[in-house]
């Protein structure tokens, strides 16, 4: 009967085993909840109503990295500054890195603003290209698509279901883009200014040009000097659109919109920086926001 | 270019069609803009194309050889990432130097017996430069990285650590080994540099003088497959810290330290983290047992982006026997409360206090050997992550001077940087 019993256990437990996956960001955690289903267990580290470069490093994502089958990381210098002494102290050698429990994303993504030279003196300069792609709905599929390969690589005895979830979503996804960069034809907004280089994959695809940032170099706070002068770039390009993140001051951009007359647009750089609750809805607020 | 397209065809679209009714009118833009659509997709993927063609064209000339003849054994891909921490300060202080060094802490730095502070810090009125240090760390192999700090100051070369550590060991365990800080505590294993305040705690300074507890040894530390951070660490080592763990009778004839610790965290909702500790380090002083508990807490609520408080405290108590068969039970602590107002700027007072002194106090007859303390503040602006400026005050009553308690006040104003790959610090 006892034998039964923790038979019993010992079943239910493998049946419903499933790959524990973090996500250092919120995008990529809902893509892979996506691929991977009923199959995996999905954890988000970095909350997405902070800046994504300033994640603090609390003890308890060691414990959500300790036991992790994959971890998806967003690349190109993004985590940075707390992520590494993380896996370091977590002790899991399956996803450390070089292991095949890691999945960079930045190496499926083709990376644009990649610097022809890198130094400090430019400030927070990502040697490896602007790390920000998840505000473009575009790279979603790319991010599917690799998510659904290390999925299979890692758990091959589920790759039909893998790679049905993928298939339908990919299918359900390119639905949605087709309607997407349809009505992003008729966006009026074709002039922007941004606080941090944050949008410019979604700029780039729908062809809306970025005049400058508030912030003089990245990572460094708005100076009046800079301010100024950006008012006046805006002034004599017309430009109308200001688009403003969740996590950084409005104080600035409040200033600049009173100067120039432009709209300040708080932009979600992830999902549910702003209140969405699915991929969808982050895009469709992206779109909405910068088109308004 | 496109614009105009669309122009057109919406015009073209609403002439022809101008009495025809409003919806077949909308379809047909929507069908245009499908159209459009597809035209752009294929505009992409033509132009894709034809940098894709360029780029094999580009990559077929540079296939021309080269001559560089050394690259054939170049190995510069595996270089060590090397970091730069430069570290000065100006200070003011009511204490000439030359007393300043030679001061004493009832029951723990005792002057009379021939103890001074160690003060490779800041010890200078006027300007001091600290230190130099380059860090490096590097992947060795798929089994072990590697981390050294050469500590260099003005007058000599220290290697304040340098260890191996595993990177591929199951079951959620990690050894370390080399000259190492130990884990013991919260702030022992943090470097100076990334300390909140640039001084010391007294309680450390007192027990383990400036390096605090860093030996050669091994350390193996094991993370609980829980929900909940559990870490628990035992380390074993030589035991040369002279004011605790000076070893044996007649010096170091073997390994005496042993260092263990137990630390945990939870989370309250989304902003605030709570890390606390159990140390234990069990060792020999001049041949008698001695003992360091210390109990540490550590609180951080996040206030916004860039905004936090941090609040943290500990307690150290150490039994440690002297000849005669006693055991001298003396304990300290400190806690500090930090702002961070944003990026850029925060501030932060601490409080140092002995709490217990239970020692042979008899060389400081006519000296009020209790109540000591020290406050201080300080005001921090970083330009950038990188570099940092710090004004500090302290009030310091814990020291005696040539035979007499001396209030010691000190302004301070010191410059850190750290450039190069200098990796993240830990919580």
């Amino acid at each position: 009967m006892k034998k039964i019993f923790l038979l019993t256990v010992l079943l239910t437990i493998s049946a419903f085993a499933s790959l524990r996956v973090d996500a250092t960001y919120s995008t990529m955690g809902a893509v892979a909840q996506k691929i991977g289903g009923d199959l995996v267990d999905v954890q988000v580290l970095g909350r997405a109503k902070y800046d994504p470069h300033f994640i603090v490093p609390k003890p308890s994502l060691i414990a959500k990295l300790r036991r992790a089958n994959l971890l998806i990381m967003n690349g190109g210098g993004l985590e940075l500054g707390w992520l590494p002494p993380l896996l370091r102290a977590t002790n899991n050698p399956a996803i450390r890195n070089g292991a095949k429990g890691l999945l960079d994303m930045s190496h499926y993504v083709p990376m644009i603003d990649v610097p022809t030279s890198v130094s400090r003196a430019f400030g927070d300069v990502h040697a490896q290209g602007n790390p920000h792609f998840s505000s473009d709905p575009h790279v979603v599929l790319i991010m599917a698509k690799a998510i659904k390969e290390k999925l299979i690589a890692l758990d091959p005895d589920h790759e039909a279901t893998y790679a049905k979830n993928y298939d339908t979503f990919v299918r359900s996804w390119k639905t949605y883009l087709a309607n997407f960069d349809a009505n992003m034809l008729t966006c009026k907004t074709k002039k922007v200014v941004q606080y941090h280089e944050l949008f410019n994959y979604f700029l780039d695809r729908y062809n809306i040009k970025s005049y400058g940032t508030i912030e003089p170099l990245p990572g460094i706070a708005p100076s009046s000097k800079h301010t100024i002068a950006l008012i006046n770039i805006m002034r004599d390009n017309g430009v109308k659109k200001i688009l403003q993140d969740v996590y950084h001051e409005r104080k600035t951009a409040k200033f600049i919109a009173a100067k120039t007359g432009a709209k300040v647009a708080i932009i979600p750089h992830d999902l549910g920086a702003d209140g969405s609750k699915t991929l969808q809805e982050f895009y469709n607020k992206i779109a909405k926001r910068i088109c308004q | 270019m496109m614009k105009k397209i669309i122009g057109l065809s919406l015009f073209t679209c609403v002439t022809l069609f101008a009495d025809a009714d409003l919806d077949a009118l909308k379809q047909q833009i929507q069908q245009q803009k499908i159209i459009m659509q597809k035209l752009e997709t294929k505009l992409d993927t033509l132009s894709k194309k034809q940098t894709q063609m360029q780029a094999t064209q580009k990559s077929l000339q540079a296939r021309t050889p080269s001559v560089n003849t050394s690259a054939s054994f170049s190995q510069n891909a595996y270089l060590p990432a090397i970091a730069l921490i430069l570290n000065m300060s100006a200070v003011g202080r009511n204490v000439k130097n030359s007393d300043y060094a030679n001061y004493s802490i009832p029951g723990f730095i005792d002057n009379k017996k021939g103890e001074t502070p160690e003060l490779p810090f800041n010890k200078e009125r006027g300007f001091n430069f600290n230190y130099a240090e380059v860090a490096m760390n590097s992947t060795v192999d798929p089994y072990f990285d590697a981390f050294a700090i050469f500590h260099l100051h003005p007058d000599h070369l220290e290697i304040e650590e340098a260890f191996v550590r595993t990177r591929a060991l199951p079951y959620g365990l990690r050894v370390k080994a080399g000259k190492f800080r130990s884990a013991f505590g919260r702030i022992n294993e943090k470097h100076q540099h990334s300390w909140h305040f640039d001084s010391q705690p007294i309680i450390y300074k007192a027990l383990f003088g400036p390096d605090g507890i860093n030996d050669a040894g091994v350390q193996v530390q094991w993370v609980a497959p829980t929900d909940t951070y559990v870490m628990a660490g035992a380390e074993a080592l030589q035991g040369t810290n002279i004011r605790t763990f000076g070893g044996t009778a007649n010096g170091t004839e073997k390994n005496n330290l042993y260092v263990g610790y137990f630390k945990s965290s939870v989370d309250v909702g989304d902003d605030l983290s709570i890390l606390g500790g159990v140390s234990l380090a069990h060792g020999q002083h001049l041949g008698n047992t001695s003992n360091v508990y210390g109990t540490d807490l550590t609180l951080r609520d996040q206030l916004g982006g860039y905004s936090a408080l941090i609040w943290q405290s500990e307690y150290l108590e150490r039994h440690m026997g002297v000849d005669g068969g006693t055991t001298n039970k003396q304990a300290g602590l400190y806690s500090e409360l930090i702002y961070q107002y944003n990026n850029n700027y925060s501030g932060g007072v601490r409080y140092d206090a002995i709490t217990k002194n239970s020692a042979d106090l008899s060389g400081y007859a006519g000296v009020d050997t209790n109540n000591l303390d020290r406050y201080t503040a300080m005001l921090e602006y970083h330009p950038f992550p990188m570099s940092r400026l710090r004004l500090s005050y302290s009030y310091d009553r814990t020291k005696v001077i040539a035979g007499a308690r001396k209030n010691v006040s000190q302004v301070m104003l010191s410059l850190n940087i750290a450039a190069g790959a200098h990796g993240a610090h830990n919580y």
